[in-house]
């Protein structure tokens, strides 16, 4: 039996802030089950009354996102152990989509500058060791 | 991230003056992680691509009102996600919404849509503001000090009851801490913001969470 969906995850939903696999999964669950689409507009009706939830005013502002510089850390797993226990909490527990999109980037731009470094090497390898090639005598 | 914060203001200041220089600084500053999160969600790239360059006019046009105090990032962010939901709508993705519980009708609204109710018109001014902010200035503070004497037990614990909704029963399971433990940082986290909400002389009853009955002792 699948996991009931809370309230704090259709708010989530609505803002388009949690993981992109759970999105999908309440997309699929809204069509089938018509109580939690009601659940649905209990909340939007509540956010058109002017009724905040702390969980929104904390995503919205990401309160507890770390920095981009401490994701590049993260990455490198160069954080304190505590520290990077936190992010990985906070990524794939939380399932912070802003923090998972900037990760990502982050990843792509270190595969791009590996690969530019790796076309340097090759580039320099190549000048300084082209002068040895030997011709063979025709 | 606020030295970040002072380079996003300048370099907005510089694109309100028109300059290219700044723009395209911006885009590529941006761009990657925009794409990152347009592509997570659609999985197809050229569509992604799309996304983030409706998002950037979106941005654009949407210049005037940027409010500098407001994280660049998660403003961009959220253009994003509003032009997401709007792509994910149209191809069918994601369900429309009947009006209110009256299926009957057959009414349909866009979800976040321009058709707000009075009431909403009532409370969106300056006083959910003065909430908002100082549910946001208390709550910062609290998690960066966390953060700087690395209680991460209670920041975890805390953003799993807030942020993500879980009970304390589950919480406690997940974080290997005791249930009467999950309940005492809930109340003491909770304690502290209805008195911030107090000294400021706003009114706690727009915010549900705060009114859960979870005694120190008790468990929700």
């Amino acid at each position: 039996m699948s996991r009931p969906i809370l309230d704090h995850q259709l708010e989530g939903y609505l803002d388009e802030s949690l993981s992109a696999d759970e999105l999908t999964a309440i997309e699929g669950r809204l069509r089938a089950d018509p109580a939690l689409m009601d659940r649905l507009l209990a909340i939007i009706r509540r956010r058109d009354a002017g009724i905040h939830t702390l969980s929104e005013i904390w995503r919205r502002h990401r309160l507890s996102c770390p920095g981009r510089e401490q994701l590049g850390s993260y990455l490198l797993g160069a954080m304190d152990d505590s520290d990077q226990a936190y992010v990985r909490f906070h990524i794939e527990t939380v399932g912070c989509r802003y923090c998972m999109a900037n990760l990502e980037d982050l990843r792509e731009a270190a595969r791009r500058e590996e690969a530019s470094r790796t076309v340097e090497r090759r580039r320099r390898y190549f000048e300084s060791s082209a002068g040895y090639l030997r011709r063979r005598p025709d | 991230m606020s030295s970040g914060s002072q380079v996003d203001n300048l370099l907005v200041q510089r694109i309100r003056e028109g300059d290219d220089g700044a723009w395209r600084e911006l885009i590529a500053r941006y761009e990657g992680r925009l794409l990152a999160f347009a592509e997570s969600r659609l999985r197809r790239r050229a569509s992604s691509e799309d996304i983030v360059q409706e998002s950037f006019i979106g941005f654009l046009n949407s210049l005037p009102n940027y409010d500098g105090r407001r994280s660049l990032e998660s403003y961009l962010f959220s253009i994003c996600a509003y032009k997401l939901t709007d792509h994910l709508r149209r191809e069918g993705r994601r369900p429309t919404i009947p009006l209110a519980s009256s299926r009957e009708t057959g009414g349909e609204r866009q979800v976040e849509g321009a058709a707000r109710g009075a009431s909403s018109i009532a409370r969106s001014g300056e006083r959910r503001e003065l909430e908002e902010k100082a549910i946001v200035e208390s709550l910062g503070e609290q998690i960066a000090r966390w953060k700087e004497r690395g209680d991460w037990t209670k920041l975890m614990c805390v953003e799993l009851l807030v942020v993500c909704g879980w009970a304390n029963k589950e919480v406690a399971a997940r974080l290997g801490i005791s249930e009467q433990q999950v309940a005492n940082f809930k109340f003491d986290f909770l304690a502290r913001l209805k008195s911030i909400l107090k000294r400021r002389d706003l009114n706690e009853d727009v915010f549900p969470e705060l009114h859960v009955d979870d005694r120190r002792g008790g468990n929700a």
